[in-house]
């Protein structure tokens, strides 16, 4: 069982263990395999899901044409702010 | 008639430019209504075209200089109102209208033009579903075409913002209005596709007029959109307002908010199906369990292969591994979920009570108590499957065997026989068949060919 590249990799995968699974015909020696792999897929799913981080950045053109990053900065919308 | 009485002669030039500073002076400023036919678009960008009605043809210039500010495209069969004066082309003394301004008559130019692009585009395949990109199942990082100081991205960001959404988001500052911002869009869209971490493109801005709509109308940021690698969502205006760029994207938001909506949709949606196929995995698993159980039940009844040994020890040893690793696993998972819970419990506690919220909460939470429910009644049945499926494997594996048509054979002492020549001429042995038992006594001994 290798480890899942990314998280569409892992989630077609794991989809296909399930269909696997389903189909009732695995022998009892890879039945319990295939099922961990498939719980450690399902986990490795949720984590990506779970984690990223939150950065937001505005291009600025350069003199030279090239482009260069800088935070842009969010405006506070303060408590109470609506639509 | 005094054949003799001078005469006014004219050279052909005199009298064409009498005729031209007549019409040139009786003539200027107007405005005719007609019907556009055997236009020729020339190479140096001046438009030669006629105009017509039922009884009558003139035809009419209209110089580059001003056909470039022509929003729309002139074509054959078009009904315009032309304005701008009346000339004479001296060389072949033809008289036309030289045109400043046009308009077609009965819809406004930019509408017009909008049509004609959109057919335009269209007849070219830039509108055709099956060259539409899919956005990806899990962005992380957007890209955003928009000015920075416009209310689209502030609605963007606020949607990210309110919706927990940990994702990185990259600006490109574009004008969105005016002279050159419809270059600058395009622009912005080609540099994000030069970016390799750009999962997914927002291009668009908040609401206005259809002119100030109008650089997401024009022909240059269709065909950026069209040839972007990454998928884009147009986002522009209000829901009502549909541009040339909501048909070429890959998918057209109602507003710009919408398309932040949409961008994080899938998370949920991803999150949805991780949690059903888990659900899925875990039943079929324990359903073969039961399977392979009742089978082993039914075989273990028939005492005959008790006494085998060979490979079951390693089976009981499997056994006893992989279900200390499949309880480990369960807790472990268990352990997670309740953390999960417990963090999901705390984001929650954030949120203002408005309606939709508290829903989803609800939602949620029951379905994390349902799926740790499962999860602990799985871990206790799965065990104790495990433990019978251990008891009772030794009758399994040879019984399948021999049902297959194949024998066992010992000698006297009762050791296995698997070489021929283990027995001698008149040794006894026996054969154990799926169902029975034969004795017997060697006549020949034949050694296995090599």
């Amino acid at each position: 069982m290798s480890k899942p590249k990314d998280f569409e990799t892992a989630l077609q995968r794991l989809e296909e263990i399930v269909r696997k699974l389903d189909s009732g015909d695995l022998p009892l020696a890879s039945l319990l395999e295939v099922y961990e792999e498939g719980v450690t897929l399902s986990r490795f799913c949720q984590t990506k899901l779970e984690e990223a981080e939150r950065k937001v950045e505005i291009l600025n053109k350069k003199a030279d044409g090239t482009m260069e990053r800088s935070p842009f900065n969010e405006p506070d919308p303060g408590p109470g702010s609506q639509d | 008639m005094n054949l003799f009485a001078p005469r006014k002669i004219y050279t052909v030039s005199e009298i064409t430019a009498g005729v031209k500073a007549c019409l040139e002076s009786e003539f200027s400023q107007v405005s005719v209504e007609g019907e556009i036919s055997n236009l020729a678009a020339a190479a140096s960008g001046h438009l030669y075209f006629g105009l017509k009605d039922k009884g009558a043809q003139i035809r009419c210039v209209c110089f580059r200089g001003k056909a470039r500010f022509l929003k729309f495209r002139a074509e054959d069969g078009l009904q315009v109102i032309a304005s701008g004066n009346l000339s004479v082309y001296e060389p072949r003394g033809d008289y036309q209208l030289i045109v400043d301004f046009m308009e077609p008559k009965g819809f406004g130019s930019l509408q017009l033009a909008f049509e004609q692009l959109k057919a335009r585009l269209h007849a070219e395949g830039l509108f055709d579903v099956q060259r539409k990109k899919s956005l990806p199942l899990l962005p992380r990082c957007i890209g955003i075409v928009t000015s920075p100081t416009g209310a689209a991205i502030q609605d963007i960001l606020r949607i990210l913002r309110r919706r927990h959404e940990n994702l990185r988001v990259l600006i490109y500052p574009a004008r969105v209005q005016g002279q050159g911002a419809a270059t600058e869009i395009a622009a912005g869209i080609r540099a994000l596709n030069g970016l390799s971490e750009i999962d997914v493109m927002i291009v668009g801005r908040g609401g206005g007029s259809l002119e100030d709509l109008w650089a997401f109308n024009e022909e240059i940021v269709a065909r950026a959109i069209f040839e972007s690698r990454i998928p884009v969502i147009s986002a522009v205006g209000h829901e009502v307002d549909f541009t040339i760029s909501d048909f070429v994207a890959d998918l057209r938001a109602p507003t710009p908010s919408a398309a932040a909506e949409l961008v994080v949709s899938q998370k949920q949606t991803m999150l949805e199906q991780v949690a059903a196929l888990e659900n899925r995995l875990q039943q079929s698993f324990q359903f073969r369990l039961s399977q392979l159980r009742n089978q082993v039940l039914t075989l273990s009844a028939d005492r005959v292969f008790a006494s085998v040994g060979g490979r079951l020890g390693y089976y009981r040893q499997r056994l006893d591994e992989l279900s200390f690793r499949l309880e480990s696993r369960l807790g472990s998972h268990l352990g997670e979920l309740k953390g999960r819970e417990r963090l999901l419990a705390a984001d929650l506690g954030h949120f203002d009570l408005r309606k939709m919220l508290r829903l989803k909460r609800e939602t949620v939470g029951s379905q994390f108590s349902r799926l740790q429910g499962a999860s602990r009644l799985f871990l206790q049945s799965a065990r104790g499957q495990v433990q019978a499926l251990d008891n009772s494997l030794q009758a399994l594996s040879p019984l399948a065997v021999l049902d297959r048509g194949y024998a066992i054979c010992r000698d006297v002492r009762g050791n296995i026989v698997k070489d021929a020549t283990i027995l001698q001429p008149g040794d006894s042995f026996s054969v154990r068949l799926a169902r029975g038992q034969v004795e017997g006594q060697a006549k020949r001994i034949q050694a296995a060919e090599n």
